[in-house]
This record gives C-alpha cells, structure tokens and sequence, in this order.
C-alpha cells in the first residue's frame, strides 16, 4: 500500500477500487428469460417470440427453422388454429395482438416455395422404430419429432391418403389442398419415415402386434364416429350426421336437398358446414349454440370453439346464429322434421360443484325447418381399439406425455377426448415421442417448461409504440366458390413489418437501455453472448440495487432478485 | 522486447491492476485487446464505477453520459457540489480525464482560465465545465455570465437537480415553485418555495452565445446529441440536464428515470435548444400528462396531493397553470408522427440485420 499524504506525490487512485456492491440492501438485477404469453398459450409447443426474433433480425429461414423445431406444421396451423396465441398476445395492452397466424403461414408457404430443409438428420439404419396408428396433424407430428429425437416412424393409415381430418373434414376454402399436399408430402418424404397407406387397425395390422414389432406404439386415430344424438329419444329417419355430410360434400360436391336447416352444436364442423351449407345455396342456416358469441364479457369458457376469424365469416355470409340455446323437440310430420323447438340453456354452476346446462322454462320458440343436422362432438371409431375406449368411447391418456394404462402405448390427438385442435394434436405428438425417446435411452421424463409467464404488467410499455395489424387480403363473400381460399397471404413485407411489432416479451432485445442508464456503469456490455442470451452482464461490484435497469427494461428480462452475491465473488 | 521483459511488463500490469482493479494501458498499445469485459466496452467511460452517489442517482447518470461523447481528450472544471463530492472522495477518483475542484463559485472562471492555457500551448483540448444548480443557478452565476460574455471554448453543463442536495436539500433559485425543503419546508405558513424556478436558459440565451439547450436524462440519445453538437462548436456553449434526486425529491430510487420522463411529459421541466437567442427546435410532446402524474411521484410535492386542501388544490393548480405556459410558450404539443417527440425518441427495437441468410 503506497502512503499517499496531501501535497506529496500521488499516484492516481481509482475510485474502482471502492466497491459500492455492498450498498444494496436487499435485491439485485438479474436476467430471468421469462415464457412469452403466446409461447405458453400454444398447444403446439411453439415459442413464437423466438422465431419473431430471427425474422426481426431479417433471418427468415432461421425464424422456420426455430418454428418447426416444434411444429412441423406451419403452413397448415397457420390456415386452421384458432391461434390461442393471439389471444395471449401482451400487444393487447397496447393496440392489437400480432396476426401471427398470417405470419406462421407465410412463412410455412416460404419453406415449401425455398424448399428449405427440415432441421432433422436420417436416423441410424438400426435405430428403434415407432408405431403410429393415424396420418392425421398428431400422427405426422409424432413421426417428424422421432426423427428429431434419432428414432425412426412407421404410420399405419386406413385410408388411401395421409392428412387425416386435415383432408377430410376442412374445407379447402381454409385449407387448399395444394398448401397441404406439399407440406405433408415434404414431411413424409423425410428419410426415416414409412407410412403404410390402406392398413386399417384390426383389420391389416393389430395392435398386439405392433406392440412386440417396435419400440412404442403411438395412438392417434382421431375421432371418426359422431356421437349419438336424439331429442327425447326421437331421430328423424333421414338424419345426417355433420361430420357425415361434411365428408360427403368433400368426396361428391353434393348435399341433400333442403331450403331451411337447423345445425345443432358448436364447434369448426358446425360451422363449416352452416357456410358450405348456405354457399350451395341453402336459404337459411341457423346454428343453435349452447356457447356463446365472442363479446366484451364473455367468459372465455364458455365462449364458442371455433376460429375466430371463420365466425366473422360465418356471420358476414349470413348465418344465423342463436347463442345460449339447445334443440328441446323436434316436430315431426310423421318421421321427418317439420320444425325445431330451441329454448334458451347456460351453462351453470350446481350445488354439487359442477357445470350443468340449465334449460330455462318459458323461452321455447319453434323455427320451421326442413333439415336438423347435430354437429355436436366426434368420438373414437372402435375399429381394433375396443378393449381401449372408455365408457365415452375415447382413450384414456393419462399424464402430459399422452401414456396409457398400457406399458408403451401412447394415445394423442382428439382420440384423447379433452382434445379438439390441430395444434394440441401436434403438440402431443412432440411430447410422446420425447417420453418415449427418454425411456429408451433409460432417462427420466424430460423437463417440462415451468419458466413463469411474462404478463403485460412487466413490460414497460413506454418503449413500445402502437403499430396498426396486418390485415390480410380476403375474397369478398359474393366471390366465395367451395374450392377458393378466402383468406389471402400477406406477402414478405407485411410479414416482416409484422414482425417488428413483437414486443419480445421477458426475452432481450438488445436495446441498450441498462447499459446506457445505470448510474454506476455496473452494466457491462459484451461482445460475447451471455449463457442468458444476453449481451449484458450486472457487475455486482459496483451495483447498488438502485432497480433503474429492471423499471426501464422494455421486455422484463431484468427484474430485482433476492440478492445472493457475497463480496469477492 | 526480449522475452524477459516481456514478463516483466505483464507481471507489473497484473499487479497494477491488482491494485488498481483496472490495467493502465501503455500509450503504445492503440488496440488493447486483453483486459476484463469492463475494459473493452464499446464506449468511453469517462466517470468510472466505484463513485459514492446514492442509488438511483440522475447527477451521476447525466454525467456519465456528457462524458461518454465529450472525452476522452476533454479537462473538466467542477463546482462545489454532489458531483465533485462523491467522485472524488481523497485519494481516489472516479474520473478518468484531468479534473480540477477549487470553489463553489467559481468553476467557470477557472474553465476560462483552463482554455486559455490550453490555447497558449496551441492544444485543442476542449474544456468542460460542471456545475450543480446551485453552482450554476445561484452561486457561480456572475463567473458563468463572465464566461460566457469572454466568448471561452467551452461546454458548461449544469446537472439540476433543483436544490441544494449534498449540504442537505436547501432550496436554490432553481427549485420549483411549491417545492418542500429544509429551508422552504410544507407546513402552516407555505406549500412550500414560495417563489419561481429561475427561467435560466433564457438569461443564458440572453448572451446571444452559440448554442444552449435543455435536456433530460430520460431521453440519454437526444441528451448526448446536444453534446455532441455542443463539442463542436468553438465558442460558449450551455447545456441544463434535467437529473432527479431521490434522496432530495422523495422518490425510489428505481423510478428516476420515469420522473423525469414525466416532468418532461407534463410541460413542466421543456426540453428545447436555443441557438444565438432564439428557440431552434424543441422536443414536442405526443400526449401530455396532467402535472399531479408528475409531482404525485415525488414525497417533496406531497403536501399538494390533498384534494381537501384548498391551499394545496390552489398550488396545484398554479403549477398546472406553468407547465401549460411552457406548452403554449415553446410549442410544445407536437403535431402528427414525429420521430424526434417524447415517444419517438425512446422507442426500442431489435436490431434488424442488413442481409436475410
């Protein structure tokens, strides 16, 4: 220690020397990368902040690429998901939500036009090999994540096509069929993956077979048989089921005759049909709901289970739609129907702790009808299954990664019964296949994210500005045909400019405002990426815990911590 | 260099920096590259860490700031205030640059006297002078005038943090009107000073010097652009940085920089530039706030915050009654998209590279 006295000599002290990180009392920075909103919302797994990132950045092959390392999809989810992302999207608290699905599909489109390959490698010649009964969105999916976790799929598909309800149960005017052709053919023809077309369960293969001959038998048969439905016992003799009808019109163009309908239900197969229905030229299409339209109090439970963009569509196109009702009695001239009695019904809680649909006396009205068709659920059709379906016809899974009671049977998708989109399909598809991955190799189930959300309340919404939405192009209703898309692509520009409005929330966006407002420089900028993802690291001898950074941090990626450091560290 | 003193040279700089905590770069190495992640920061710290300012200090920030795009080939004349005091606590320094205190008063008469030095040595070293309000608002203030009407190459930047923080928050002439202090204290007789804020930057603009203009450490882009507009400028040029005190304003230490922001957003703290006396461009407000947004925040306002209070509903209303003035006087409520507003100027986003891979 040199002995510096006032007036002599002094050799230059730096206050650096001085540590002032034992000033804090209580908290410290630190960088918690936080779950985005529309991540955590998507049942598909995917984590749309991240691919926004690499498309803000103008890396659009690394954004598909960061997209299907979830879903191998994107085309097709970004034509049918009823995007619960964009419900999620914190953007809400400052103007709209982003239309990520315009952009998920664009860039799904992208990949098939570029041809860009999947991030997937040839599994070994002799590596174990899935079973996956079903071609539909959960089947593909199983089968692309065993390529991903170095296993190898054989799909069994009764029909003489893959795509499952993706082709037979979604019109073309949502999903065309070239968009899903090429996305499913580039997806089948990864190296590593058989699929076996025209072999039915219980009739060319069987599941007691497929059990010994690979590794794990993936179920994903979807839901082919509609639920029985009568009114107090009473069918016409000419009812036609929706799914029935819907598959009909895709194979022959044709429905029944009828001027006046009733659809019964309230899900995307009822009203696909209500709009198919009126396009070929039904007068009047009247859906009856137990559910309710999306208005500024309805609760989210109990709001109708479609996509919300094909319920505006449906409303533009003229289709009646009566909200909080069920079908009381069908009139009936001898045995067809004449008319429809609805009474108004909601869904209520019981003394007993659970919901009941409560019909309320006094509100009948009949509407005179030619046609009532119910649309009200599929469940599972029993074809080599029937030892497996629960008393509601679907299969027991029984934790996240969709196992059975059965050692090495998973049950995915629909089959499940507390499933209902592409998107939940797609996402049990990746989670089965990473459990059965893990139990091959003799490791613990993988990990899964329990990173906390991001809420909108920890961003700080000042850096933010408010950017109008995209709006796609769209075919106006006198133009709608049974074959063309009604929703239009929004092209690469408007892509990327959407992409700028991600607000990246609890993920760095290298914006420099902790380095550039801590009053103490303890924020140091690096050239090197952090393990956090970040370029900034807290230089805990000198920060004071003064919150500076946390309060101006754009996206919360820094917030106050118990503080752990000791001096010295 | 032989291997020897090769050695000898890196076990002297390792235990330099022992001591030091930071290397002295040899003049002959232009691109050092070793040293910690804090050496090699792409920026130049002028004020290092290590200063004994409160936490969430806006003076140290301000400074911080002015010195990353004045320096490094700068000298800084200090007044007596917070700023010489807590980074320069014998025998250490937070400075990196050559820096001389000598009196409350007189800072930018010994500015003068520094670039009139330089310029007889025929050196171009800018000449920085600082100064707290009271240094500045008060104390200084006849020193700042001479300075100013000699026509010195100098930057003087005075950090207002509107009262006199480090002796123990007594009001200066740049306190607001109705501000609690130790020596204006809320209580039966006042709400607070009794008197205004001292309009300095137009007394400043009065001297028909270059360039003067307000800034504030909310806006740290627009705040380092008017110094380095400042910087080069050969003449008298004046800069006001709008920097809250916790400590003497009452607030967390975490809301800083929202206070600022909000005064700025109000219309009472105006962020404007004047060259040779007449306004050149302002920061335009997109949507303003009422002033309560402001003052509300702040424990040395809170006597106005009593809605049943008619003297506090009356003070209020006055300052209320100013910042408006402020408004209609600078032309501050901005028109349309403009990229330099209150909102425009802190938007953030992610960095979009040039070329798609």
């Amino acid at each position: 220690m040199v002995v510096i006295n006032r007036g002599a000599h002094a050799e230059p002290g730096t206050s650096l020397e001085f540590k002032t990180g034992n000033w804090r009392s209580s908290e410290c920075p630190t960088h918690i990368h936080a779950k985005a909103p529309c991540h955590a919302a998507c049942p598909a797994g995917e984590d749309q902040q991240a691919w926004f990132a690499w498309l803000q950045e103008g890396h659009v092959e690394e954004a598909w690429r960061e997209l299907v390392s979830a879903n191998p999809l994107p085309g097709v989810t970004g034509r049918v998901c009823p995007h619960p992302c964009e419900t999620a999207c914190n953007r809400v608290s400052i103007d709209t939500p982003l239309a990520i699905h315009n952009v998920e599909r664009w860039l799904g489109d992208e990949a098939v036009s570029k041809g860009w390959a999947y991030p997937v490698e040839a599994p070994a010649e002799d590596a174990p090999c899935v079973a996956i009964v079903g071609s539909g969105p959960g089947g593909l999916s199983a089968a692309y994540h065993c390529l991903r976790n170095g296993l190898r799929a054989e799909i069994f598909e009764a029909l003489p096509e893959a795509g499952g309800l993706l082709r037979s149960a979604i019109p073309p005017t949502r999903l065309p069929r070239p968009a899903l052709d090429a996305e499913i053919g580039r997806l089948l023809a990864l190296p590593g993956i058989t699929l076996n077309l025209r072999s039915k369960l219980g009739r060319d293969v069987l599941l007691d077979e497929l059990k010994h001959s690979h590794a794990a038998v993936i179920l994903s048969p979807g839901c082919g048989e509609s639920k029985e439905w009568n009114v107090d016992g009473a069918v016409p003799t000419d009812l036609h089921e929706g799914l029935h009808l819907l598959r009909e019109f895709m194979d022959h163009g044709q429905f029944p005759e009828a001027r006046r309908v009733a659809v019964h239900g309230g899900g995307n197969t009822a009203i696909d049909l209500c709009r198919l229905m009126k396009r070929h030229g039904v007068e009047q299409v009247t859906l009856v709901t137990a559910s309710a339209l999306p208005g500024p109090d309805t609760d989210p439970n109990d709001l109708i289970n479609v996509v919300p963009r094909e319920l505006e569509e449906a409303l533009e196109e003229g289709i009646e739609i009566v909200e909080h009702a069920t079908v009381k009695r069908l009139i009936m001239k001898g045995s067809r129907v004449t008319g429809v009695e609805i009474v108004a019904l909601k869904k209520l809680l019981g003394t007993d702790g659970r919901m009941h649909r409560i019909q309320f006396e006094g509100t009948e009205r009949v509407v005179p009808v030619d046609m009532v068709i119910p649309c009200i659920g599929e469940r599972v059709k029993a074809d080599g299954l029937h030892n497996l379906l629960n008393r509601w016809h679907y299969l027991d899974a029984k934790d996240a990664w969709s196992r059975t009671d059965l050692d090495n049977i998973y049950a995915i998708g629909d089959s499940r019964g507390d499933r209902g989109t592409v998107a939940e399909a797609i996402g049990d598809g990746r989670l089965a296949v990473q459990a059965i991955a893990a139990n091959l190799k003799g490791e613990a189930d993988p990990q899964a994210d329990d990173r906390p959300e991001m809420p909108a309340a920890g961003l700080n919404k000042v850096y933010f500005g408010a950017v109008k939405r995209t709006v796609p192009p769209k075919l106006p209703v006198g133009e709608r045909t049974f074959e063309a898309e009604i929703e239009g692509d929004i092209g690469r520009l408007e892509a990327l400019r959407e992409a700028t409005r991600c607000l990246s929330c609890g993920n760095c966006l290298a914006c420099d405002n902790c380095w550039v407002m801590c009053p103490d420089n303890a924020v140091i900028k690096t050239a090197e990426l952090a393990k956090d993802g970040s370029h900034y690291l807290f230089d805990l001898d000198y920060c004071k815990g003064c919150g500076i950074c946390a309060q101006e941090c754009p996206t919360g990626f820094i917030q106050m911590k118990e503080d752990t450091w000791h001096e010295g560290d | 260099m032989t291997t020897t003193d090769n050695t000898k040279r890196v076990a002297r700089l390792a235990e330099l920096r022992e001591k030091f905590g930071r290397h002295p770069v040899e003049p002959q190495e232009k691109h050092y590259q070793g040293g910690s992640q804090r050496d090699r920061q792409p920026r130049f710290c002028g004020l290092e860490s290590g200063h004994r300012a409160c936490q969430g200090c806006g003076e140290a920030l301000a400074a911080r700031l002015v010195m990353e795009c004045a320096g490094p080939d700068v000298m800084v004349a200090n007044a007596t205030g917070c700023l010489e005091v807590f980074t320069t606590p014998w025998p250490q320094t937070a400075w990196q640059v050559p820096w001389i205190h000598s009196l409350f008063e007189n800072s930018a008469a010994v500015a003068s006297g520094m670039e009139a030095a330089m310029k007889a040595k025929g050196k171009n070293t800018k000449i920085l002078a600082f100064g707290g309000d009271g240094g500045t608002y008060d104390i200084g203030f006849q020193a700042l005038s001479g300075m100013l009407e000699r026509y010195h190459n100098i930057l003087y930047v005075c950090y207002d943090n509107e009262a006199y923080m480090n002796t123990g928050i007594q009001r200066s002439s740049s306190t607001p009107h109705a501000a609690s202090t130790t020596t204006s204290p809320a209580g039966a007789e006042r709400m607070g000073k009794r008197h205004l804020k001292k309009d300095l930057l137009s007394i400043i603009a009065a001297h028909h010097i270059p360039y003067s203009a307000s800034a504030s450490v909310a806006y740290p882009a627009d705040l380092q652009r008017k110094v380095r507009y400042a910087m080069g400028i050969e003449g008298p040029t004046f800069l006001v940085v709008h920097s809250p005190c916790p400590l003497g304003w009452k607030h967390d230490s975490h809301v800083t920089i929202e206070v600022a922001r909000r005064a700025v957003e109000c219309g009472l703290f105006p962020v404007v530039e004047v060259e040779r006396g007449a306004v050149a461009n302002v920061m335009p407000i997109r949507e303003v706030r009422p002033v309560a947004d402001y003052l509300g925040m702040q424990g040395r306002f809170g006597h106005l915050m009593d809605p049943n209070d008619p003297r506090a509903v009356e003070e209020l209303t006055h300052l209320q009654a100013l910042a408006d003035y402020n408004i209609s006087h600078y032309n501050l409520r901005g028109e349309g998209e403009d990229p330099a507003d209150t909102a425009g100027i802190t938007l953030v986003a992610r960095d979009r590279a040039a070329g798609e891979s």
